[in-house]
């Protein structure tokens, strides 16, 4: 990987434990373009105060710890994009104390697609889990999905992005890790077909304060954020204050009252999120266009099965039984077939919901 | 002077000749009890001694050796009481009749009543085998002796009328031969699916579960009566066979399981603990002992909290599992016992137990649910081919009209669906769709293309695992069997497929 001079000083910059957001940040402001060494180490002593500075100067110049640090990244297959870098996403420019260097493993280039971010409690509804992977799906058409690690929502939704490629997985911790370790095989396939992405060094390890840290990037790289779960205190809706913040466009899923994971969506849409039900409430706000799925070839049986269950919204399957007149068990096969169809979701329970088409 | 008398001893479910020598020599006073006897046969010396005295006979004042050939097996037990003390009254000239062929079993009172043994009826069974055909016996077990056809069994009542019969005073007859077709008919179950309110599809795995020798997990919320429906499944099986009830008979013998009744009439149903180590599920013991799984051999080992029980535990039921059999290898020896069962199990669908309530949230994380349904390993999970949900229990309410069919209906169609099973695998050596190979499969489960199809994409779009597939094929050859066609077609696929709420994708 060749890197040019600014890109390669940004980096060794980041290698240093010492250098903080403020240095950062002075760091992409002054140094647009190439400066003269001289000037380099003026501007590093007054930011970094001569203590540090002389901590660090060695290491700085040295050509051999340059060419340690760029082949230890490539040993770990990571890239770097750097805030000088070309395919540095200008959404990240536009925000206050935007990343010196992104840590990339995978296809960096979906960092110049437009991004659409979707997010949620780990605390997430069976049901929910399912349609927002769909709708992920979905929306990968469109859009690069951004999404954070965690378990649950934002399980979901890499899941429904991964197939297609279009997804970049934000990772709070450095990608020396993987965390949480459950998720090992969708940060396996993400860096295959779409992009993990982090902003720490790989040698940082998952911690608590990261995560608001990772959910302003998710803000400012997408267009728009959907927040499909969030409670009472839940990163989803840190993620959705920045993206008020930046001027982003946030989608809620809605929640009926008392419901623990949804609390924090419904405070949401008060404050002007819009409320979503469905992916044609997202693609109106862009006016984008999405072909209407083929409608599978459905049975007498199974059209009977499907109307019970979608004007029930959720139905036990005993419900379904009654408003068809036969026994439970007698609509299994119709009800697997429907499953497998895509037209229901199983809950679990014996219960099953109509999918959001 | 020197005398010999008959006995047995066990070795697992075998019985083994035991020889009782007495031999009574002038000298010192002693009483000298050799043979590998553990600590129940060595006591014997107080309960003979006592019982002699007390059946108005002598115990002789002399040096008595007693030997129990052959000398190098371990004696256990406290059936050696009876043949050691008429063996001691024969050698001292108080009982001149022959003994020769004729086996004792007992255990002494102080006052020369018999008590009860365990492990009569494998003893007996072997004894007959070998050409014995006289017994005497504890009365207490003369109904379990009841059934052994074409031997005379003594079942006499103590010291003295054991006397009495070797003189020739007195007329004793041999306990009665008992129909085993009788006592099914006696029989009954405490429960009955007609009991259970509700439940349609869990009921409807039952039955497929029962049809095919299936193994089952009901997957549901506490408190759903899935141990009520788990209770009913031995009522719903096909009844024992004859030597199908004398194996059982046997195991429950041995360990001292066995009720008045002497014979096993009904379908085992264990519940061992999720506490229960991995030797009391399957045996051991210095003289090793069958387990739980033997114990609930040709009947239902019902695990109940599946993932609470220790891992080792659970890992060792997978070879019994494949084999139906167990043998279990300690360092006094190794014993085989049978372990034929149909495994039951139950489990919260998640750790606070809410998963799929539709009034109760579930408060559990994924990776929680992943971790707790990751405690029954894969390999176990594929020997359980039917995976069903039971339902809260406000469902009831639905359908309260009260037409529940009752276990005799139910059971009618399990049989129909099994004789269409033996007559399918009369070459194959298996009893039913469950213990299909590889090669049956192939054999008997030929899928049409649209079968193919739908069974295609029923493993892509609801992401079934690979370990699924043949799962879900047997599990529709019971099911196709039930629905008395001899082609699987693919509503019987897509019905199996509906049994899995622990496969496939669980985001």
């Amino acid at each position: 990987m060749n890197y040019t001079s600014q890109e390669l000083n940004a980096i060794v910059l980041d290698s240093f434990e010492k250098i903080t957001y403020k240095v950062k940040q002075e760091i992409t402001e002054n140094f647009r373009f190439s400066v003269p060494r001289k000037k380099y180490e003026g501007f590093l002593i007054k930011t970094l105060g001569e203590g540090v500075y002389n901590k660090v100067r060695e290491q700085f110049f040295s050509e051999e710890y340059r060419r340690q640090v760029v082949s230890s990244l490539e040993k770990l297959r990571i890239t770097c994009v750097t805030y000088f870098s070309e395919n540095y996403p200008e959404n990240f420019r536009n925000i206050p104390a935007p990343p010196l260097v992104l840590y990339c493993r995978g296809n960096a280039d979906l960092l110049k697609r437009r991004a659409f971010a979707i997010v949620g409690s780990r605390h997430t509804l069976p049901k929910v889990l399912k349609d927002t992977a769909e709708i992920s799906s979905r929306l990968a058409e469109k859009f690069v999905i951004v999404t954070g690690t965690a378990d649950g929502g934002d399980t979901a939704a890499a899941e429904g992005a991964v197939a297609s490629g279009n997804l970049i997985f934000f990772a709070a911790q450095g990608l020396g890790y993987r965390y949480p370790a459950s998720n090992a095989r969708l940060y396996r396939r993400a860096e295959e077909k779409g992009l993990v992405i982090s902003e720490q060094r790989p040698n940082v390890r998952a911690s608590g304060y990261l995560f608001p840290v990772r959910n302003r990037l998710i803000a400012a790289l997408a267009d728009g954020v959907l927040i499909v779960s969030a409670g009472e205190k839940s990163g989803a809706a840190i993620t959705a204050e920045y993206a008020f913040e930046y001027g982003k466009d946030v989608f809620c899923f809605p929640y009926s009252v008392g419901v623990p994971s949804g609390v924090g969506c419904n405070r949401l849409i008060k404050k002007g999120a819009y409320l979503t039900e469905n992916i044609l409430d997202i693609s109106e706000a862009y006016g984008l266009d999405f072909t209407p799925r083929v409608r599978p070839v459905l049975t007498e049986r199974e059209k009977e099965v499907l109307s019970s269950i979608q004007s029930r919204g959720e139905a036990h399957v005993s419900q379904v039984a009654a408003d068809v007149g036969c026994n439970a068990f007698e609509l299994l096969a119709e009800l697997s077939s429907l499953e497998v169809k895509g037209l229901i979701i199983r809950l679990g329970g014996n219960r099953y919901a109509a999918a959001d088409q | 002077m020197l005398s010999r008398v008959m006995s047995f001893a066990l070795r697992g479910l075998e019985g083994v000749p035991v020889e009782v020598e007495t031999d009574i020599n002038k000298g010192l006073v002693a009483y000298d009890l050799v043979g590998l006897p553990d600590a129940a046969v060595k006591e014997s010396k107080e309960r003979v001694r006592s019982a002699i005295k007390n059946s108005a006979l002598r115990f002789p004042v002399s040096k008595i050796t007693i030997n129990l050939a052959p000398a190098d097996i371990k004696k256990e037990g406290s059936h050696y009481d009876l043949p050691i003390a008429v063996s001691i009254l024969k050698a001292s000239d108080q009982l001149p009749s022959d003994t020769e062929g004729v086996v004792f079993l007992g255990e002494l009172a102080l006052d020369g009543t018999l008590r009860a043994v365990t492990g009569m009826l494998p003893m007996l069974i072997s004894a007959k085998a070998r050409g014995f055909t006289k017994f005497i016996v504890p009365y207490p077990n003369a109904n379990e002796a009841s059934f052994i056809e074409g031997a005379s069994v003594y079942a006499l009542r103590s010291l003295k009328e054991v006397v009495a019969f070797l003189s020739g005073e007195g007329t004793f007859q041999p306990v009665e031969h008992r129909s085993y077709d009788s006592v099914v008919r006696a029989r009954k179950y405490d429960c009955d699916l007609c009991f259970v309110k509700g439940q349609r599809i869990a009921k409807r795995a039952l039955e497929i579960a029962a049809a095919g020798g299936h193994n089952i997990l009901l997957v549901g919320p506490p408190g759903t009566g899935k141990t009520m429906l788990a209770r009913c499944l031995p009522t719903i099986m096909p009844d024992m066979t004859f030597e199908e009830a004398l194996e059982v008979t046997k195991i429950h013998s041995v360990s001292g399981e066995l009720s008045e009744e002497g014979i096993v009439t009904l379908r085992p149903f264990r519940t061992p603990h999720h506490t229960a180590t991995t030797v009391s599920l399957c045996g051991g013991g210095a003289n090793v002992r069958p387990g739980e799984i033997s114990k609930a051999h040709n009947g239902v080992l019902f695990l109940d909290e599946l993932p609470e029980y220790s891992r080792s535990a659970l890992e060792s039921l997978r070879q019994p599992l494949e084999d139906g059999q167990i043998t279990v290898t300690r360092a006094g020896g190794a014993a085989t016992f049978p372990a034929d069962f149909m495994l039951c199990a139950s489990m919260n669908p998640c750790p606070c137990g809410n998963y799929g309530s539709a009034e109760l949230v579930c408060t559990c994380t994924p990776a929680q649910i992943k971790r707790y349904r990751s405690k029954i390993s894969g390999p176990l999970l594929d020997r359980i081919d039917l995976q069903v949900e039971v339902d809260s229990v406000k469902y009831d309410d639905l359908i309260s009209d009260g037409a529940e069919e009752t276990s005799a209906q139910v059971k009618a169609r399990v049989e129909a669906a099994r004789a269409v099973q033996r007559e399918r695998f009369a070459e194959d050596g298996i009893r039913c769709n469950a213990s299909m190979g590889e090669r049956q499969l192939k054999k008997y489960c030929r899928l049409s293309r649209e079968c193919e199809q739908v069974l295609r994409s029923a493993f892509e779009n609801l992401h079934l695992s690979v370990r699924a597939r043949s799962r879900i094929i047997k599990v529709a050859r019971t099911i196709a069997d039930l629905d008395y066609s001899s082609e699987i077609q693919p509503r019987h696929i897509l019905e199996a497929a509906s049994y899995r709420s622990l496969d496939g994708d669980m985001l």
